[in-house]
């Protein structure tokens, strides 16, 4: 994988909606990433979980993705889980208070 | 090293790769990362604003201090005159509600660099970054 690549898995399972994260989130990367949120954004799923075990890096371009994707799953009153995040990008969540509005485990 | 880029749009990941070429550079994934990010947010910044539509120069410059240990990146650029310093840290304790969408770039250059200043000198704008590596 180039050091640009990304790539977003969705899954719907029953009630729950399963994300994978592969690459990073970057000036190159963001607008598809952004473009594959869309999905959950404008979406009415209740329940996701997004897997960042494979995340390598996020920008602040991505961090305000994640933000609109919160903001969105609260409105409706859904549940949003980050989980598996490395060292590295959870400060980057930390940093920015991220870590306080969005649940990550 | 140093590189003046011209024009800049498109550019940002060539700028980024260029400074991060640096042999200065200590091989620690973490320190990378922290030097990475805080790159591409003050290129951004520059590449995004400083010019109507990217057409306009950015020099990038990096070096090391033996004696202080200190890695400075520098970006001159001689679009608006603007100091992305003076704009109010966002306000980490909002709710997710409350929480605005931007000001988080210069916001992530503070935290992970040591120092950045801004001044404006013969035209330009000078960002400086510090690290102790």
């Amino acid at each position: 994988m180039n050091s640009s690549d990304m790539e977003v898995t969705i899954n719907n399972n029953g009630d729950k909606t399963n994300v994978t994260i592969d690459g990073r989130i970057d000036n190159v990367t963001v607008e598809a990433f952004q473009q594959s949120m869309n999905t959950l954004i404008e979406g009415n799923q209740q329940d996701i979980e997004i897997d960042c075990s494979a995340l390598s890096y996020t920008s602040s371009q991505g961090l305000r993705i994640f933000l609109i994707l919160q903001k969105s799953v609260t409105k409706r009153g859904g549940k949003l889980v980050l989980s598996n995040m490395n060292a590295q990008v959870k400060e980057v969540f930390d940093i920015t208070g991220f870590s306080n509005i969005i649940k990550i485990v | 090293m140093k590189k003046r880029f011209n024009p800049i749009k498109d550019k940002t990941s060539e700028i980024i790769e260029y400074l991060m070429s640096s042999p200065d550079i200590p091989d620690d994934e973490a320190l990378q990362f922290k030097l990475r990010l805080s790159i591409e947010e003050a290129v951004e910044n520059v590449v995004r604003y400083a010019y109507d539509g990217g057409i306009g120069w950015l020099e990038a410059d990096i070096h090391f201090d033996e004696d202080s240990l200190l890695l400075t990146i520098e970006l001159r650029d001689a679009g608006v005159p603007f100091n992305p310093l003076e704009r109010e840290d966002p306000d980490v304790n909002l709710s997710v509600e409350d929480r605005d969408i931007g000001g988080l770039g210069i916001f992530l250059c503070k935290n992970l660099m040591d120092s950045i200043e801004y001044h404006y000198e013969n035209g330009n704008n000078v960002l400086t970054m510090t690290k102790k590596v």
